[in-house]
């Protein structure tokens, strides 16, 4: 026993570290370059998000929950509106379904786009980091021409969307579209071939189908390790139903097969733009407000990090009594035990973003 | 007399210290400013290396409660002197021939993994896990290159013992006459024999100066500049100008192995000859090479080295014994 206590020793990665968007803390039991044990502590982000969630009415909770996480700032207004609507009993008009659908895959397609650039970032391949981030930007610039924000689209309101979309900018998104998919098939092709990315990534951070049902993980994370779920399908809302796209399962298990779930998942985005852009009905935006009544409702959708789910109960005034939601990043947390057991030092930035976490989300 | 007060000219103006400092500055300001160029962004202006060693100057010297005080201030100070007169050992072809024509390629290889063991005494010095793991990391990786870096230097040593015949017995260690024979033969570089060590040199360019895809030791995204996490100030500013030092150092040697070719006997000619050769040398093996990769990991980097240049460098030293 004593030889392991010489040669372990441990280092502390976080809270404050180049390879994390966000403050989080490994203590890592290092043997040589090997990781032996890993112990994550969090709760740097602590905002106290649910709390002031009960001390706003419906409406304002809106900003609110659209301010929970940057990346899937949509998502959380998108769930929180479907939760309140279906409290409130509204039917949204079809118009808005599809806008909210076409704000979502925007968001989802410069959301999947960052964390594959900063892949490249931690593996030091800054070329790559540039170039990719490089595409993204007309993804940003669809956004701040659309909706007039880079990041927080406003976009949702209860019963409906706030920004109607004219003919015009419809076929502005469809030209931006068409102008970066031969961006994003070269960087899915470079992610695909290049030597130095696949050396680092491929075969590295694995969890095996088996550990993954377990943990219960979600999004891309369950779909690079063959599970084939997606909220999108499996309990389509909004107008989902509607359109056509496949679900990208990968069989890989590693970071490589993540990496690979989410740029192909890009290009089912680009074709759920592009219907959206194509069918979206004329017709009113937004449905208008119900009374108010003591009841309990949940919504969950797919955001580009996995199943976003939010629970609300109403006591009759506009303030909920409680608003609660479950992050997709709290379930893919968990695996990452499994991913780090026994890998090396130089892969644990790698692996904690090929789960893309959102440390935002998951302690608001 | 004479003797003594021309060598500290050498150390201190030309071409070491000052000189080699400012191209050492130079370089490393290009190589960012071509990086940025190659990923269209703007990149700094070619003052900046100044600027940040002046900046660092400024600064407080902070060491670690737990840090080995002597070690840790001595480091830096320790990769500079041993840079500082390696850069006097550098020829300029045309301009200046070396310190002293006597085995100077052996000292030369004495001193240039100074640096790296300057990097290595200070990251085991300052008590971080993290200056402990690229000291590791740093050990490793030099074993891995310092192996075809002197079978570079015996291949050429042999082949210009070889051409020398009797004057010489059997390897010439002397760099004044390397360079001589190399401009009246033509240079090594463009020999067949060569080229694979040149290429091995290329390779071990990366490696000894830590730049992407071997800057395993200082990995930013990994160990946070390893070593020199737990410097600042005039001691990370030494730290900097060792390593503009280096750059002059490997880059000249290079220049003097395999393209020593004058241009006429004008020595301004020659010199601005030198600067640009040594800049080519740097854009083909530093600066491309760093904006088409990313960072290999330990284990990856050093199988690399024990087998890719390793192999080329032993490639040319069998073929330069059989010819």
């Amino acid at each position: 026993m004593t030889s392991t206590a010489v040669n372990t020793f441990s280092i502390p990665l976080g809270p404050v570290h180049v390879a994390l968007e966000e403050p989080v803390y490994f203590h890592l039991d290092v043997e040589g370059e090997t990781i032996r044990k890993v112990e994550l502590t969090s709760g740097h982000v602590h905002r106290g998000m649910e709390a002031m969630a009960t001390q706003r009415n419906l409406t304002k909770n809106t900003t609110l929950t659209e301010r929970v996480c940057s990346l899937c700032s949509n998502s959380h207004s998108f769930t929180y509106c479907m939760a309140a609507e279906n409290v409130l009993g509204l039917d949204i008009p079809p118009r808005a379904r599809y806008l909210r659908v076409l704000a979502e895959e925007i968001k989802r397609v410069a959301s999947h786009l960052f964390n594959t650039a900063i892949q490249a970032h931690v593996i030091g391949f800054k070329s790559l980091f540039m170039h990719t981030m490089e595409v993204r930007e007309i993804m940003q610039d669809v956004k701040e021409t659309v909706y007039g924000n880079r990041m927080n689209l406003a976009q949702n309101c209860i019963g409906g969307v706030k920004c109607d979309l004219t003919p015009e900018l419809l076929s502005y998104i469809l030209d931006m579209v068409d102008k970066m998919e031969p961006g994003v098939e070269e960087i899915r092709e470079l992610y695909a071939t290049n030597s130095m990315v696949l050396g680092r990534t491929k075969g590295l951070g694995l969890l095996p189908k088996k550990d993954a049902l377990r943990l219960g993980v979600v999004g891309p994370v369950a779909r690079g390790s063959g599970i084939n779920i997606d909220v999108r399908k499996d309990s389509p809302y909004a107008a989902y139903p509607e359109l056509e796209f496949d679900t990208i399962v990968n069989d890989g298990c590693c970071i490589h097969s993540r990496t690979t779930v989410r740029l192909n998942e890009i290009f089912e985005s680009f074709r759920l733009i592009r219907q959206c852009c194509r069918r979206v009905p004329e017709g009113p935006t937004k449905a208008p407000m119900r009374q108010i009544r003591a009841a309990e409702a949940c919504a969950r959708t797919e955001a580009p990090r996995g199943e976003v789910f939010y629970y609300i109960r109403t006591n009759a005034t506009d303030i909920p009594a409680r608003l609660k939601w479950r992050v997709p990043s709290y379930m893919n947390w968990e695996a990452l035990g499994v991913m780090m057991k026994d890998c090396k030092v130089a892969d644990v930035a790698l692996i904690t973003n090929s789960i893309d976490p959102c440390v935002s989300c998951t302690e608001r | 007399m004479t003797d003594t007060l021309l060598a500290i000219v050498h150390m201190a103006i030309f071409p070491g210290g000052f000189f080699a400092l400012a191209l050492g500055f130079l370089y490393k300001a290009l190589d960012r400013r071509v990086e940025a160029r190659l990923q269209r962004r703007i990149g700094p202006p070619l003052t900046q290396p100044w600027l940040d060693a002046a900046k660092l100057l400024t600064k407080e010297t902070l060491i670690p409660k737990t840090a080995c005080r002597s070690a840790f201030l001595l480091a830096p100070v320790f990769g500079f002197t041993g840079m500082a007169v390696c850069a006097a050992f550098i020829p300029v072809p045309g301009v200046y021939s070396g310190l002293f024509n006597m085995g100077d390629l052996l000292v030369i290889f004495y001193l240039l993994p100074i640096p790296a063991m300057a990097l290595m005494l200070g990251g085991s010095a300052s008590s971080s896990p993290f200056g402990a793991l690229g000291f590791s990391r740093e050990m490793l990786l030099m074993l891995a290159y310092e192996t075809p870096l002197l079978m570079i230097l015996l291949a050429v040593a042999m082949l210009v013992g070889k051409g020398l015949g009797a004057e010489s017995s059997g390897a010439e260690f002397s760099l004044l006459k390397i360079v001589a024979w190399q401009q009246e033969n033509g240079s090594l570089g463009f020999n067949p024999a060569m080229i694979p060590a040149l290429l091995a040199y290329l390779i071990f360019l990366p490696g000894t100066m830590g730049m992407a895809p071997f800057d395993v030791a200082e990995a930013e995204t990994e160990l946070l500049e390893g070593p020199l996490l737990e410097y600042g100030g005039p001691l990370l500013a030494l730290f900097t100008v060792t390593s503009a030092f280096k750059t002059f150092v490997v880059l000249g040697l290079g220049v003097a192995l395999f393209f020593p070719g004058v241009l006429g006997s004008w020595w301004p000619v020659n010199l601005v000859w030198f600067v640009l050769k040594c800049l080519a040398l740097m854009l083909l093996s530093l600066t491309l090479v760093k904006s088409a990769c990313g960072r290999l990991r330990i284990d990856q980097a050093f199988r690399f080295y024990v087998t890719v240049p390793t192999a080329l460098a032993l490639c040319s030293l069998v073929l330069v014994w059989l010819l």
